[in-house]
């Protein structure tokens, strides 16, 4: 192999040993604070405008901090401990919209559009190298030469 | 007084912007030159108008003059002198004032720039488009949103300027920065519309409005990172960009012109996307037009809610009739436009372009998409939801890393085409070193996959830009064998746009590195302390050491001093505060934020002393956000160096003919 | 094709159009229509145990099988100070009636400033605490003045986010008894 190639492997092996580090599931589930950082930060502190439970600092977000804490405790899951607050709040107390029904809207959309964009890149490459690629003939040439000063 | 002179300049704004576009109009259609040269005056008329109702607003804001309605609402008697000058942007009608002004300048600006040109029927044409823009902006200010109504009876004070707006005196650039940006963007539209109309779709009209892209992107660069400097150092939540539709709103015209600003190249080498291009210049323009819409109408919650008024429904309507416009014009031309270009392999910078150009129309779609959804949700199921940072994190992320990706290898790509040995040679080192720089991270203790990405990629890009300009001064001290330094400037001012690009390719790199830091290692604490008591969050030891009230005018302020001392090392003495107004109910918190290089320790006061002398205080360390700012700054400075003019090759004056062999050749750029 | 680029902005107006319409419709609209109406309407109110400034405690018991109003407040926030007389007045025509029950509810406030308010303005109706905000999030508030009306057997037949008038207070109160 010459050597540029064996840059280019080691640098492959390099790169897929890192993210394997860092993208390995790591054991275990998590734990109960990871948890309560996460359900609090998908809902909507219900006083605040757009900040998060887990953001905000208002007294009602350390309160449903704290609510989450003791759900999260008593062993509800993430869906139980969401639906709960959905049915205090209403539906805005979510960050992010649920994927079913409409949230197929949301979530879907901008991925087809990626799709259908990047799909569409490709078939126009495509035709473009299917264009015949214009080559001078023996009769191009011929005319050049004429026109050219002595 | 004020308010007639007022009214009267605004009237004049109209009526000048009115018969300019009639002027414009009849010349155009009866090719009279005359007439075109007449219509360029109106636009100096329109300036002056602007001018005039601006520097009549701002003496009615300085005076305290409480009879009109917009003083008495923003101003008061104890506002200091700044706030009260950057009173004429604080609310809705003074900020429509502040767009005429602006849009007034940038037309000036324009018909000055093309004065040898003015019976040419493209500039004719485009300043008529942009007349018919500032026409409209001056009919909303004598209907809807009049900034000069009067009250009967005028109060003895005014109400005083929002509170938040007075916090800080960033204040003052925020919206001019913003608006300097979203305004100028008029002005490639009305080419554009132009070039449509008057069927010159060549490459001109494109070379013409260059800068003005430029220069109004850049300024909306600025803009926005002044909002996010704004946000984490005076608003107190803690971070630096919300997913507010406001937000939104002023991001969605900067990712279409970014998109705008890399397919021109290519329209420029190659003729090609002469459609796409007109549509991303229109489709800019209407985002700039919707955002003002979403922003202003009160449909949307938003930290910046205004109240609604009836210009919402205004801007709608004139929305409408823009996208209609362009959509209508395109369809009609369309058939013209198509041209025989062609891309001749996919691995070329050509092909970097176009993919750079769908994850920016992908970026621009998932962020207007979320934006939107409570809208449609409401319009179609009734139900009213929230679409937040977990949202759109989630999706912006992979285009984000993406464009990483374009940004490190597209500077090595040669256009038109490569053989892969060409490329890999070209990209292996800087390849090595953005590995290298993933594998330090994961060694420090990055874990999260966006964030290291986010290194090795950064680091890529770094690099192969780095390679750039010192094969480029290579290159040239070769033919030339000029010192260094003079190398280094003088290639770049000949192709000041490469190199100026580049740099701002460096300051977005700075900018995601510090976005990924920031959100994946933010520590966020709250510490219930009493006098004399430390506690110690990520290393550093705060103690409360007592608080002090202080008012001033119409401001009542807490603030607790916090000292941060981190291994022994005393880095000093914080204050975050509660302000209170006697007109607004809760307190406004001040952060006090002690700015170090590789991290911040971001102090609020959550609860003022209670009657135990206990402060709640908010303690976040957040990593890297320094380097937020320093990239907007980069970013500003490369797009000042590719705005700078490019050297032109001076042609040597030769006394008498020398039989000597010719001197070598300077190339004016370094085939790369 | 050749008119091809008509057939994109065709569908790319159409896009725009649906979009416009959308927006249309949405002008004029409250974005915060939701936050003005609780979600526990015909629900069964959430169990109570509050500290009382006076020291006591009040909660569900005694509460039990009467009609009672609870308002969510704080002193700091103005239109609970607009609503002030007339919740006192309210509680003054009713406090009579041994069925009937009324506490008010602070959120969100330091002690001190709660019972200088209480003794200025002479609060007639008893006032609970609610330290950490546990009620208030079990009860879904938002933000104050809120107001809810419950039913004897202990369901929220009403509610009212703002400050209320004495007539909105007795159409909760008649809502409550069951009548409309």
């Amino acid at each position: 192999m010459s050597r540029r190639t064996v840059a280019w492997v080691a640098l492959a092996a390099v790169v897929v040993v890192t993210l394997a580090i860092v993208a390995w599931p790591r054991g275990g589930k998590p734990s109960a604070a990871q948890r309560v950082q996460s359900v609090s930060s998908e809902l909507r502190c219900p006083d605040c405008e757009s900040q998060s439970i887990a953001q905000s600092s208002t007294e009602t977000a350390r309160a449903a901090r704290a609510d989450i804490r003791t759900r999260v405790a008593a062993g509800q899951s993430d869906a139980e401990i969401r639906q709960a607050y959905i049915d205090k709040f209403g539906p805005s107390i979510l960050l992010k919209p649920e994927s079913g029904g409409l949230g197929i809207l949301v979530w879907g959309l901008p991925a087809a559009a990626l799709v259908l964009g990047a799909g569409g890149l490709v078939l126009a490459l495509r035709r473009w190298r299917r264009e015949p690629h214009l080559r001078p003939t023996e009769a191009d040439r011929e005319l050049v030469q004429r026109a050219r000063p002595r | 007084m004020k308010a007639t002179l007022g009214v009267l300049a605004l009237a004049l704004g109209a009526s000048g912007a009115l018969l300019g576009v009639g002027t414009f109009a009849v010349g155009l259609a009866r090719h009279d030159d005359r007439l075109l040269r007449v219509g360029r005056r109106y636009v100096f008329v329109v300036l002056a108008a602007a001018v005039l109702a601006a520097a009549v607003m701002e003496w009615a804001l300085i005076t305290h003059d409480f009879s009109l309605q917009y003083v008495a609402d923003n101003n008061a008697r104890a506002t200091p002198l700044l706030f009260t000058i950057t009173g004429l942007w604080a609310a809705l009608e003074g900020s429509i004032l502040l767009w005429t002004l602006v849009l007034g300048g940038y037309l000036a600006f324009t018909a000055h720039k093309f004065r040898n040109r003015a019976t040419d029927p493209l500039v004719a044409w485009a300043l008529l488009v942009g007349l018919v823009v500032a026409l409209f902006f001056f009919v909303l200010t004598l209907g809807p949103a009049n900034p000069f109504k009067t009250l009967a009876t005028a109060p003895a004070d005014g109400r005083g300027p929002n509170p938040l707006l007075q916090n800080h005196p960033l204040m003052a650039f925020h919206p001019p920065m913003l608006y300097l940006g979203y305004v100028g963007f008029t002005i490639p539209f009305s080419f554009a519309i132009a070039s449509l109309v008057t069927g010159r779709f060549g490459e001109g009209w494109l070379a013409e409005t260059r800068r003005a892209t430029l220069v109004a992107w850049g300024f909306l660069t600025i803009g926005i990172i002044l909002g996010a400097w704004w946000s984490y150092e005076v608003l107190g939540w803690g971070g630096y960009w919300a997913w507010d539709p406001v937000e939104n709103a002023s991001l969605l015209p900067w990712l279409t012109a970014t998109a705008f600003i890399h397919s021109v190249i290519v329209q420029e080498r190659r003729g090609m996307l002469r459609v796409w291009n007109l549509s991303l210049v229109i489709a800019t323009f209407c985002l700039t037009i919707l955002g003002t819409f979403l922003t202003r109408s009160g449909i949307l919650n938003s930290v910046h809610s205004f109240t609604q008024s009836a210009i919402g429904p205004t801007l709608l309507v004139f929305l409408g009739i823009v996208a209609a416009t362009g959509i209508g014009l395109i369809a009609w031309r369309g058939d013209r436009l198509r041209t025989p270009g062609r891309i001749d392999s996919p691995v070329s910078r050509e092909s970097a372009f176009l993919a750079n150009n769908l994850l920016f129309a992908a970026l621009a779609f998932v962020v207007l998409l979320g934006t939107v959804y409570p809208l449609i949700a409401e319009a179609l199921q009734n139900k009213q939801l929230s679409v937040g940072e977990p949202y759109f994190n989630r999706m912006t992320t992979p285009l984000g890393i993406a464009l990483l990706f374009l940004m490190a290898v597209a500077p090595a790509l040669p256009w038109r085409q490569t053989s892969r040995a060409v490329l890999r040679d070209r990209l292996i080192v800087s390849a090595w070193a953005g590995a290298l720089a993933m594998v330090i991270a994961v060694a420090l203790g990055a874990r999260e996959l966006a964030q290291v990405l986010a290194f090795g990629l950064g680091a890529f890009a770094v690099a192969g830009i780095a390679r750039q300009y010192v094969i480029g001064v290579r290159g040239r001290r070769r033919a030339t064998g000029e010192a260094r330094p003079i190398a280094l400037v003088r290639m770049v001012r000949g192709n000041a746009r490469l190199y100026g690009g580049l740099v701002v390719h460096v300051g977005v790199v700075i900018i995601a590195v510090a976005i990924a830091s920031s959100s994946a290692y933010s520590t966020k604490r709250e510490v219930r302390l009493a006098t004399g008591q430390s506690a110690t969050v990520r290393g550093y030891t705060l103690t409360y050491t007592g608080s002090h009230t202080h008012r001033s005018g119409q401001k009542n302020t807490v603030s607790a001093d916090v000292r941060i001392r981190s291994g022994g090392d005393d880095l000093g003495t914080y204050a975050p505060a509660i302000s209170t107004f006697p007109n607004a109910s809760e307190g406004i918190g001040t952060p006090s934020v002690r700015t170090g290089l590789r991290e911040d320790v971001y102090l609020t006061l959550v609860s003022s002393p209670n009657q135990q002398g206990r402060v709640i205080i908010g303690v976040a360390v957040n990593p890297m956000v320094l380097w937020l700012w320093v990239g907007g700054g980069v970013m500003a400075l490369g797009t000042a160096v590719a705005l700078s003019p490019s050297l032109r090759r001076r042609t040597r004056r030769v006394e008498e003919p020398v039989p000597v062999a010719p001197p070598p050749p300077v190339p004016e750029r370094v085939p790369v | 094709m050749k008119y091809r680029a008509r057939w994109i902005a065709l569908a790319a107006g159409l896009v725009v159009t649906v979009f416009a319409v959308v927006l249309a419709t949405q002008v004029g609209t409250d974005p915060r229509a939701d936050a003005n109406k609780s979600h526990l309407l015909g629900q069964n109110a959430p169990a109570l145990d509050l500290p009382t400034l006076d020291g006591g405690r009040v909660g569900s018991s005694d509460l039990a099988g009467k009609i009672v109003i609870l308002n969510f407040w704080n002193s700091w926030c103005i239109p609970c100070q607009e609503e002030h007389s007339a919740l006192a007045d309210f509680y003054g025509r009713h406090a009579g009636d041994p069925g009937f029950a009324m506490v008010g509810i602070v959120r969100d406030d330091t002690d001190g400033a709660i019972r200088r308010y209480v003794a200025a303005e002479r609060v007639p109706y008893p006032v609970a605490l609610d330290p950490g905000a546990r009620a208030s999030l079990e009860f879904g508030t938002r933000g104050q003045p809120e107001t809810y009306a419950i039913s004897p057997d202990g369901v929220i037949t009403g509610t009212r986010f703002g400050p209320s008038s004495v007539a909105n207070l007795e159409q909760l109160l008649a809502a409550a008894r069951g009548q409309r």
